[in-house]
C-alpha cells in the first residue's frame, strides 16, 4: 500500500520530466532494493521493471505509454513495540501501473496531458495531469508548471463505528474485493475502500548561466485528503495494539536549487543540489547532494554521487515505549518510520555506455543508445524522538534498522534509445 | 509554517529575477546541450530514486521538472 501511495507522491515530477523529452525514444529498465533490518525484524526486496515509450505523431504532437511495476516481497514488524522481534510476518505484493500522455508542441512551448491507473491488492490510483512549459525568448530560460490530482482508494477493515482505540487493522487474510480491476467494492462487515484526494502542483524555472552553466529552482506543493494510515499498521498503546491513527489532512510543500556546471578540459561535470521541505505535520527536512560526471572517451560516463538527508518528527510520533508506557500523543499514534527523527546518507556511482549512430542506426533503429548500471549504497539512522531517560531500557530495542553501517543495496540497469 | 513558505517564496523570485537576463547564444550551447547538463535525463533513474526515497523519509517534491541546459523545448 506504502509503495503505491509513494509512486502516486512522487508521479507529478515523472510526468514533469517525461514531457520534457523531446525525441522519439524508448526505455527499459529494472532496478532492484534490498533492505535489511535488525535481527530478525525482517527485510525487504523490491524488483522494480519499468518500460517507456514516446513517439512525435507529425511535427505538432506526441505521444507517450509507460508501465512499471513492483514486486514487493519480504518481512516486516506489524506492531510498532519496544522489543518487536517476535512480530515480523512475512508478505508479497505486485503493483501495476500504466500511464498515457498525449503532448502538444509549438515553437517554443510545450503541453501535456495524463492519466495514470495503479492497482495492487489493497490500493487503487487513478490520476489524471497537466504539465506546461515555455522557453523564454533568447530560449536561455524555460518555466514549467505542472499540476496532477489522484483519485485514490485504500482498502481497510470494516470497524464500523468503532473508536480510534478500539479500531482492528487489516490482516493478509481480509479480501480486497475490485470489479474491473480499477473500481473498489466494500465487503459489509469485512473490508471498506477510503477515499484519498492528493493534488499536487509544481513550478520550475531553469535558467542558462552561461555557455558551460546552469541551475534550476522549483517550488513544489501538495495537499492530501482521507485516509492516510497504513491500514497494516498496529501501536501497541498500553494493553492494547490498535491500527495506527494519523491526521486525514497533510499540506506539504518543498523548495530545490540545482546546479550543472560543465567542466570542457576535463570533459567532466560537477552537480549540485539542496531542497528544503516543510509540512502541517511538522515534519521538517533537508537534503544536499553532490555529483561528478567524467567522460572515458568518447562512449563512457562514470558519474558518482554523494547526498544527505535529515529530518524532524512528525507531531505526534513518539517512540515505541512512549505510546506502550504513556499513552498517545493527543489524539494520533503512528508507527511509521517516515515520520520519526531519522537521518541518512546515500552514496553511488553510475557507469553508462554511449552508442551513437554513425553511417546506420544502432541496432537499425536508435540514432543514440545509452546503457546504464548503477549501484547505490543507503545508510539510515533512525534517532530517538524522545529523552531515552525515560526509558533506558526500551530505546535501543524499538528501531527497525540495526547498528551495522549498511542498510539498503540499490542496483539498476538501463537501456535509453532516442530514434 | 506560512512564513516560511512566504519567504522561500520570495527568495525564489530574487533568485529569479538575478539571472532573468542572462544571454548565452545559440552558438555557444554546445557543452548546455551535453547530456550530463540536462536536469534528470534519465527519467527512469529519476521515478526510481523518488520511488525509493520517498519510501523512507517524510519529504517528498522539489526534483522540478527535466529538460534545461541548450534551452531547446
Amino acid at each position: 500500500m506504502w509503495l503505491q501511495l509513494a509512486r502516486v507522491i512522487a508521479l507529478g515530477l515523472v510526468l514533469s520530466s517525461a514531457s520534457a523529452i523531446a525525441d522519439d525514444r524508448a526505455e527499459v529498465s529494472t532496478s532492484v532494493f534490498e533492505e535489511r533490518r535488525q535481527g530478525d525484524k525482517g527485510g525487504l526486496t523490491v524488483v522494480h521493471p519499468q518500460v517507456d515509450v514516446g513517439t512525435d505523431i507529425g511535427s505538432h504532437v506526441s505521444f507517450d505509454a509507460a508501465y512499471s511495476a513492483d514486486a514487493v516481497s519480504g518481512a516486516t514488524s506489524t506492531v510498532y513495540q519496544v522489543d518487536a522481534v517476535s512480530a515480523a510476518t512475512k508478505f508479497s505484493d505486485t503493483r501495476h501501473e500504466g500511464t498515457i500522455a498525449l503532448g502538444f508542441m509549438g515553437r517554443r512551448s510545450r503541453i501535456t496531458f495524463s492519466g495514470t491507473l495503479g492497482t495492487e491488492r489493497d490500493y487503487l490510483s487513478r490520476q489524471i495531469g497537466g504539465d506546461a512549459s515555455i522557453d523564454l525568448p533568447g530560449r536561455n530560460t524555460t518555466v514549467d508548471l505542472a499540476y496532477s490530482h489522484s483519485f485514490d482508494t485504500v482498502c481497510d477493515k470494516d470497524n464500523g463505528d468503532a473508536m480510534p482505540l478500539e479500531r482492528r487493522a487489516l490482516t493478509g487474510a481480509d479480501e480486497c474485493r475490485k470489479k474491473d480491476l480499477i473500481l473498489s467494492s466494500n465487503i459489509p462487515g469485512t473490508t471498506i475502500w477510503k477515499d484519498l484526494s492528493i493534488d499536487t502542483a509544481q513550478f520550475t524555472l531553469t535558467q542558462n548561466l552561461s555557455p558551460t552553466m546552469n541551475m534550476q529552482l522549483a517550488a513544489y506543493g501538495q495537499v492530501l485528503e482521507g485516509f492516510q494510515s497504513n491500514p497494516y499498521r498496529r501501536v501497541r498503546v498500553g494493553g492494547n495494539s490498535p491500527q495506527e491513527h494519523i491526521p486525514d489532512t497533510r499540506a506539504r510543500w518543498s523548495a530545490t536549487a540545482r546546479l550543472n556546471r560543465f567542466l570542457p578540459k576535463l570533459h567532466s561535470a560537477v552537480h549540485l543540489g539542496i531542497r528544503f521541505y516543510d509540512d502541517t505535520w511538522r515534519v521538517i527536512g533537508a537534503d544536499a547532494e553532490l555529483g561528478y560526471s567524467q567522460y572515458i572517451g568518447n562512449s563512457l560516463l562514470v558519474k558518482f554521487h554523494v547526498r544527505a538527508y535529515q529530518q524532524s518528527a512528525a507531531s505526534f510520533f513518539k517512540d515505541a515505549f512512549f505510546y506502550q508506557t504513556e499513552s498517545t500523543a493527543g489524539e494520533y499514534y503512528t508507527g511509521d518510520r517516515e515520520l520519526s527523527p531519522v537521518r541518512s546518507a546515500m552514496i553511488g556511482a553510475k557507469l553508462t555506455l554511449i552508442t551513437v549512430a554513425g553511417d546506420k542506426p544502432v541496432w537499425g533503429l536508435f540514432d543514440k543508445l545509452n546503457f546504464n548500471v548503477k549501484g547505490d549504497l543507503l545508510i539510515l539512522d533512525q534517532l530517538p524522538a524522545d529523552p531515552s531517560l525515560d526509558n533506558p531500557m526500551g530505546i535501543d530495542k524499538q528501531f527497525l534498522y540495526g547498528t551495522g553501517l549498511l542498510d539498503a543495496v540499490i542496483l539498476q540497469l538501463g537501456l535509453l534509445g532516442t530514434y | 509554517m506560512a512564513s516560511r513558505f512566504s519567504f522561500s517564496l520570495v527568495l525564489v523570485a530574487i533568485l529569479a529575477s538575478a539571472c532573468g537576463r542572462t544571454a548565452v547564444r545559440a552558438s555557444e550551447k554546445e557543452f548546455l546541450a551535453d547530456q550530463v547538463m540536462v536536469f534528470d535525463n534519465d527519467p527512469h533513474e529519476t521515478a526510481s530514486d523518488d520511488h525509493i526515497l520517498t519510501n523512507r523519509e517524510g519529504a517528498a517534491g522539489g526534483h522540478g521538472a527535466g529538460g534545461g541546459g541548450c534551452g531547446c523545448n
